[in-house]
């Protein structure tokens, strides 16, 4: 204990030796992990070193419900934590809810902080390159959401208005590249409470967001807010792997199907969402 | 809200305070005196020192704490990673368990400890330079040895000098505690915004903001406190 200490002291006095440094490092090592990436691949032990280890560590931002939260007592509850208890149950291993911050969770997976991302998760080009995604489980639509008594009724009177949209996320990519973004405003924020928040006080006329989301936190909170008919893009939610580990992919995918298969997963989607409306095959 | 949620939600808060005033004692515990020395360092005769240290103190305060938090926290995996790393280091960090919640911690403090010394340091080095030539000199006439100069006659006035100063640096420390939420670690403001989402509300944040404004005004109290004590020979 007393020596790990020494090293982590003496890793942070290197740390502030090489802070300057990493600052450039950062977009070297980025290309360096890519360059490393067919060597470990050759012997593949991800699944190996979970069960040894006895633990999968799941990163997650809890904050996003009813995918993964924190509930009143500071516990991480939701859909995606009921599932990946049943798969580690599954394992034999023991599961580890790591918060972690979301702009930096690329990373966290890439260092070996966590074992996998998994908090309803869209699935676009960009993670697809950066990590190893499952079949993707959930469908998602990213809706409009305005209050009740706006006027607005349709995704066409929305045009000269503004609209907020969760920044860093999948929902703010499908906004800049549709067709409506040339007609409206966008606010970007950190989450998209704050954002129904800023609705309800006037800041924004409308709010761009996950469907599973909204209509959580309309029937929840009990919220006077309207869901526009239509949708942008229709999504789909996988959990993130780090690009190497095929086997434990592999094998929380083959966990997935069996408990699709025997009516495990249709009873947790029933607790959170009233209905399987999970889409493992 | 309702008030039993609220009620749950203090307690709750009132429970994780000891996180955040761990950052805050542990960062001044190590980053007043880490700052003397850095003081010191900076007015070294000897000039590549004292440039050196310019530079640290140039890096710490001219970029902002919340990347330095982030820069720390994967410095090691990153260091262990690099080509120009050298087999021993690589070897000494290779022991460091990035998955625990002591590393969390401690990668924490380090960079909390490094910026504030660097604040530190410029208070105490304009304290010790306001001192007038003229006292050492008279000192060093009485037959006082320069050690003793400046423990018994330059450092008790030193110290009257920068406790407004410091007291100031100090309170900001409250406040930027709250940066370790976005690493994250467990404090009171994580736990406010992750307590946003559930009840739709930003009332755990306004609730955040009270905790922070009462120890802020716990320690302004204690400094007009000290600075009365201080103000002697006026």
């Amino acid at each position: 204990m007393k020596k790990r200490i020494f090293a982590n002291i003496a890793a942070g006095i290197t740390a502030a030796a090489m802070i300057a440094a990493v600052g450039s490092c950062g977009s070297g090592s980025q290309a360096e992990t890519t360059a490393a990436a067919p060597e470990p691949a050759a012997a593949d032990n991800s699944l190996q070193k979970v069960l040894d280890d006895k633990q999968l560590i799941l990163g997650l931002d809890a904050s996003f419900p009813p995918m993964g939260f924190t509930n009143d007592a500071n516990e991480i509850v939701g859909f995606d934590i009921d599932v990946a208890q049943e798969v580690c149950d599954r394992m034999g291993v023991t599961l580890v809810k790591q918060p972690i911050n979301w702009d930096n969770k690329e990373e966290d997976l890439n260092v070996g902080k966590i074992d996998c991302i998994w908090n309803g998760m869209s699935i676009n080009d960009s993670r697809k390159q950066v990590m190893n995604l499952s079949d993707p489980y959930m469908n998602n639509e990213m809706i409009f959401t305005v209050p009740k008594d706006s006027g607005i009724t349709s995704m066409d009177d929305l045009k000269g208005k503004t609209v907020g949209v969760q920044s860093g996320s999948s929902a703010e990519e499908i906004l800049m590249a549709s067709d409506i973004y040339a007609d409206i405003t966008v606010t970007a924020l950190e989450d998209n409470v704050t954002l129904l928040n800023q609705m309800e006080l006037g800041f924004s006329d409308a709010v761009f967001l996950d469907s599973v989301v909204a209509n959580y936190l309309i029937t929840e909170n009990s919220k006077d807010y309207v869901i526009l008919p239509g949708n942008l893009e229709a999504e789909e939610y996988a959990v993130g792997f780090r690009k190497n580990d095929q086997a434990l992919r592999d094998e929380v995918q083959r966990i997935l199907s069996e408990m699709k298969a025997d009516g495990k997963l249709g009873e947790i989607s029933t607790k959170w969402f009233g209905s399987d409306i999970t889409t493992v095959k | 809200m309702t008030s039993e949620q609220i009620m749950t939600l203090f307690g709750l808060m009132l429970e994780y305070t000891v996180p955040t005033l761990k950052i805050f004692a542990f960062t001044l515990l190590y980053s007043i005196p880490l700052g003397m020395v850095v003081a010191l360092l900076k007015m070294c005769r000897f000039k590549p020192v004292s440039w050196l240290t310019n530079i640290y103190i140039l890096i710490m305060r001219g970029t902002p704490l919340l990347l330095q938090l982030i820069v720390a926290q994967y410095s090691v995996p990153y260091i262990i990673r690099s080509d120009i790393c050298p087999q021993f280091l690589k070897d000494m960090l290779g022991g460091v368990d990035i998955r625990s919640d002591s590393y969390t911690f401690n990668m924490m403090l380090i960079a909390f400890v490094l910026n504030y010394a660097a604040y530190f340091a410029e208070i105490f080095r304009g304290g010790i330079e306001s001192i007038p030539k003229g006292q050492y000199e008279a000192a060093g006439a009485l037959g006082f040895s320069r050690l003793q100069t400046f423990f018994r006659i330059i450092l008790p006035q030193v110290i009257k000098r920068v406790v407004p100063a410091s007291s100031n640096e100090i309170i900001t420390l409250v406040k930027d505690t709250s940066l370790a939420s976005a690493i994250p670690y467990m404090e009171i403001m994580y736990i406010a915004k992750k307590q946003v989402p559930l009840y739709a509300s930003l009332l755990p944040l306004f609730m955040a903001g009270a905790f922070y404004f009462v120890f802020a005004t716990v320690l302004t109290a204690l400094f007009s406190f000290i600075e009365k004590k201080l103000d002697y020979y006026r």
